[in-house]
């Protein structure tokens, strides 16, 4: 034991060394640098614009200010980052439709004035009206900014033409061969389409949850996060499933043998906003990024390097239609799409247990 | 006298754990005991709990899938530790760092690593095709029971063998040397002299092996296909996708409830056996 | 005798191949070009280069080790304390304090980390990185205490009884009798507590402070979208400095430190 106990312990010290080593270092660079700089706390994807160094270098240059982005997990946990933040800990954050009207009726966030956005105006009429972005009193409290939609994308070197219907990815025929997120969200909304019934407000719990468990052996496997999905895909072990818009086109941007497609019947859309959070230290500077990240510039550079959908009008037409239809973001596909919207408590707990009950069978 | 000012050594860690333990803990004992409607005071979170099949049913899938992890563990690490401690003198050093070094990388990747290995068309599947005894193009192993406990018996045993061999390797060599002179055989000495010995390292090993598996998720999910979800995923889902939080600590104290039961069987055992 | 060696052996083998599978494959996918793992196999540095460039992957790298480290050491002085006082408690309390430091260890990581991340709210405080080592010595610390523990079960009471009857002060009986036949299990420890810590999640997910980052969360919120190889470089890396390390320690101060800890027993 004493050997492996000096070599560790060695170890140990060598490691911390190292890294106290660079810290210091740090340390030193940094206040060698220019006097203190505003930040402005940014709760995002990665990823996701926020952090690309290309895109918001001119937004920190003209307000000599930093962004300092901190990540996500998923929605309802940046819900609870709002509801446990302290003041001043986020600036702007982005939520989607499905929690907005909870977190805007909590009073976490702040409102918004357009009039002070001058980009606003050239957002899609849709998204300047969204009414999830307004609270019951009539006030704005979020601006759209990318959308996107979970639809299929399929291997198209395995594949001869595009799945056509949300009802394949529930087709006996390709069994083993196909994919469904693990999330209770998009299970439900799809196998609503797939019955008939309304994607946002399904009314026959029961009918979905036989469907769903009926098509439970069909999956290679679920996915619940991008990167398992990509990695389904690139070994070979499915042949289509369901996908999100924005992932599949940086895979094509990859070289893989990817197509997306919004079937006929429709498939499952989303929008994320950016909000101010009301304990916003800097509201001013938090207004001018929001104005900023929607401008069209930025919203066509970010699309271009494979970003979802933009929200802006002016972007959206001065991309290629070729490859806006090529991974869903036109706006034939636009129009087919049912938007996940804002379910209450009791509604998204039932659906979630239903969805375990699929998974436990 | 000076037993008493010695004993006052355990303060520090008591008091931290207090602290940092129990006082957070007993904060959501009390949001278990709330509604997620906003009701006030309530036990229906455990009611509800007891009520679906679905959670026991992945309760006892999640036992099941410990209790497996937890049992292959032991397989492997009793005689590789009893190797380590009794066999070889001179590499054991090196071993114990080659055991060691592994946990330097991230959970997270290592679970990924075992989905590309284990894929069918990837690297084992290839590997077996290029030696001749390929299985075709499907090996059938990623997707199913069979992944989940090859990356949870990975991720856990070397804990073990280090508990285990901890307690061998203080065995004094003289007590075997007398088991055998006194004529007991191979197994006689292994059951009366060596087992009783590595006792507090099994126990020890069970549990960091056991407990954790009963609050895994990473890896079913990732490797276990469609029937990968335990009951960790579904307190997970509680607090980060749902804002469950009273159910969400519920079922947590359960599944703590849980622990603390199969905690006193294993200790029981452990001592019956050391006796 | 002789063919039980060569068994031993090979159970070794055994084990470590299976060790060092997914360790291999995470190596080698880092040297391979294609994004999403997949083969045929094309060499590439693309990632390593990617790597270098990454200054927030290699900060959080940083911070982990740090955080880490202060745990490490934390948990053995805890840990050290601890067992010499737990020895002295009658048998009652003795089992009873022990489930409760034990007690850690059978709560699940997010479930500590959201409770730690309620508490802090509760008495209004803010995060910070105290909290983050907070919980991370709660998770490691019954680690520590396991080995430490396996360790002064078997050690000889009566050398330490002995030492006092010979007239030995409680101090000086503890420096020359007892620490030094624990040291290899505190330093054992205090590893293991090291390693809980640079890989967790959860609890550093919970409490840090925005703008902070470690490694594992840098992984774990590239998976939305897909982590790079880039990972698989890092982890790599970390792997390379650790052996490079362990190497240079064994040939230069080596027998120094062996000699100074190997004095406490008599068959290494």
């Amino acid at each position: 034991m004493s050997r492996i106990g000096a070599a560790a312990l060695s170890l140990v010290m060598l490691l911390g060394l190292c890294a106290c080593g660079g810290t210091t270092d740090e340390g030193t660079a940094n206040a060698g640098g220019e006097g203190e700089k505003t930040k402005l706390y940014v709760v995002n994807w990665k990823d996701y614009g926020s952090d690309d160094q290309e895109l918001i270098a001119a937004f920190e240059e003209e307000y000599n200010c930093e962004i300092v982005n901190s990540y996500m997990e998923s929605e309802e946990q940046l819900l609870t980052s709002l509801k446990t933040a302290s003041e001043g800990e986020i600036d702007v954050c982005l939520p989607n439709c499905t929690i907005l009207p909870a977190a805007i009726e909590a009073g976490l966030l702040m409102e918004i004035d357009p009039t002070q956005m001058e980009n606003f105006s050239s957002l899609y009429e849709r998204f300047q009206t969204q009414k999830e972005c307004f609270g019951e009193d009539g006030k704005m409290y979020a601006v759209p900014f990318v959308w996107g939609s979970t639809a299929i994308a399929y291997n198209t070197e395995l594949m001869d033409a595009a799945p056509s219907s949300m009802a394949d990815l529930f087709d006996e025929q390709y069994a083993g061969k196909v994919t469904i997120r693990d999330d209770y969200n998009d299970a439900i909304m799809a196998a609503a389409i797939v019955l008939g019934q309304d994607p946002t407000a399904p009314n026959d719990l029961d009918a979905i949850r036989d469907l769903l468990i009926q098509q439970k052996s069909l999956n290679r496997t679920y996915w619940q996060t991008g990167d398992e999905f990509s990695k389904l895909f690139a070994g070979g072990q499915i042949e289509f499933g369901m996908m999100w818009s924005g992932q599949a086109a940086s895979m094509k941007q990859e070289g893989e043998p990817i197509g997306f497609v919004v079937p006929e019947d429709g498939a499952i859309g989303w929008v994320d906003n950016w909000a101010i959070a009301s304990g916003s230290q800097n509201k001013e500077l938090a207004l001018a990024f929001i104005n900023y990240m929607i401008s069209k510039d930025v919203q066509y550079a970010w699309a271009a390097k494979g970003g979802p959908a933009p929200a802006n009008q002016e972007a959206a037409e001065s991309i290629d239609p070729e490859y806006a239809a090529s991974c869903g973001m036109d706006e034939a596909s636009l129009n087919r799409l049912y938007f996940m919207a804002y379910q209450d408590d009791e509604t998204k707990a039932e659906w979630a247990e239903l969805w375990t009950e699929v998974k436990a069978s | 006298m000076e037993h008493k000012k010695r004993r006052l050594l355990t303060l520090p860690s008591v008091c931290w754990l207090l602290i940092f333990t129990v006082l957070p803990l007993l904060i959501m004992l009390f949001y278990s005991f709330q509604s997620d409607s906003g009701a006030g005071f309530t036990i229906e979170n455990y009611i509800h709990f007891f009520s679906k099949a679905t959670y026991l049913k992945l309760t006892w899938r999640t036992i099941l899938s410990a209790l497996l992890v937890t049992f292959f563990s032991l397989l492997i690490s009793y005689p590789l530790a009893y190797i380590l401690a009794k066999r070889l003198r001179g590499a054991r050093a090196l071993i114990l760092v080659l055991i060691i070094i592994p946990f330097f990388t991230n959970q997270l990747v290592r679970v990924y690593s075992w989905l590309i290995f284990l894929q069918d068309g990837g690297v084992l599947n290839r590997f077996l095709a290029a030696i001749g005894i390929s299985p075709g193009d499907s090996l059938g192993i990623l997707y199913t029971q069979a992944a989940v406990i090859i990356a949870l018996v990975h991720a856990y045993f070397p804990y073990m063998v280090i508990t285990i061999y901890m307690a061998l390797e203080r065995m004094d060599n003289s007590m075997l040397e007398a088991s055998y002179i006194l004529g007991a055989t191979r197994l006689t000495t292994f059951r009366r002299v060596i087992f009783p010995v590595s006792m507090p390292g099994v126990v020890s090993g069970i549990l960091i092996v056991f407990v954790p598996c009963l609050g895994s998720f990473v890896e079913p999910r990732i490797l276990g296909g469609t029937n990968g979800t335990l009951i960790g995923t579904v307190i997970e889902d509680q607090f980060t996708e749902l804002y469950g939080w009273g159910f969400g600590s519920s079922i947590a104290f359960l599944l703590l409830a849980l622990v603390i039961l199969s905690m006193l069987v294993i200790n029981w055992w452990g001592r019956r056996y050391e006796e | 005798m002789k063919t039980r060696n060569v068994g031993s052996r090979i159970f070794i083998l055994l084990a470590l191949l299976y060790l060092y599978v997914p360790i291999v494959v995470l190596i080698v996918m880092g040297f391979n070009e294609s994004r999403y793992n997949s083969l045929p196999f094309t060499f590439s540095l693309r990632w390593y280069q990617d790597l270098f460039q990454d200054a927030a992957l290699l900060e959080a790298t940083r911070n982990s080790l740090l955080i880490a480290l202060i745990t490490g050491v934390a948990c053995m002085i805890l840990g050290t304390l601890f067992i010499l006082g737990h020895k002295a408690l009658q048998n009652k309390s003795k089992q009873l304090v022990r489930s409760f430091v034990m007690m850690p260890m059978s709560i699940p990581w997010l479930i500590l980390g959201l409770s730690l991340l309620l508490m802090i709210r509760a008495v209004g405080l803010e995060k910070n990185l105290f909290f983050v080592i907070a919980g991370h010595i709660v998770i490691s610390l019954p680690y520590t205490l396991l080995v430490l523990e396996a360790r002064v079960q078997s050690m000889d009471q009566s050398l330490e009884d002995m030492s006092a009857s010979l007239g030995a002060n409680p101090w000086t009986t503890f420096w020359r009798v007892t620490f030094p036949a624990i040291v290899p299990a505190v330093v054992a420890g205090g590893f293991l507590s090291f390693m809980i810590s640079f890989d967790n999640f959860p609890i550093s997910y919970f409490l840090m402070p925005s703008g902070i980052s470690t490694l594992p969360i840098e992984i774990q919120s590239s998976i939305k979208f897909g982590f790079t190889p880039e990972i698989n470089a890092i982890s790599t890396v970390i792997i390379g400095v650790s052996l490079l390390c362990l190497a240079v320690v064994g040939l230069i101060m080596g027998r120094t430190l062996m000699n100074m800890i190997g004095g406490t027993k008599k068959n290494v």
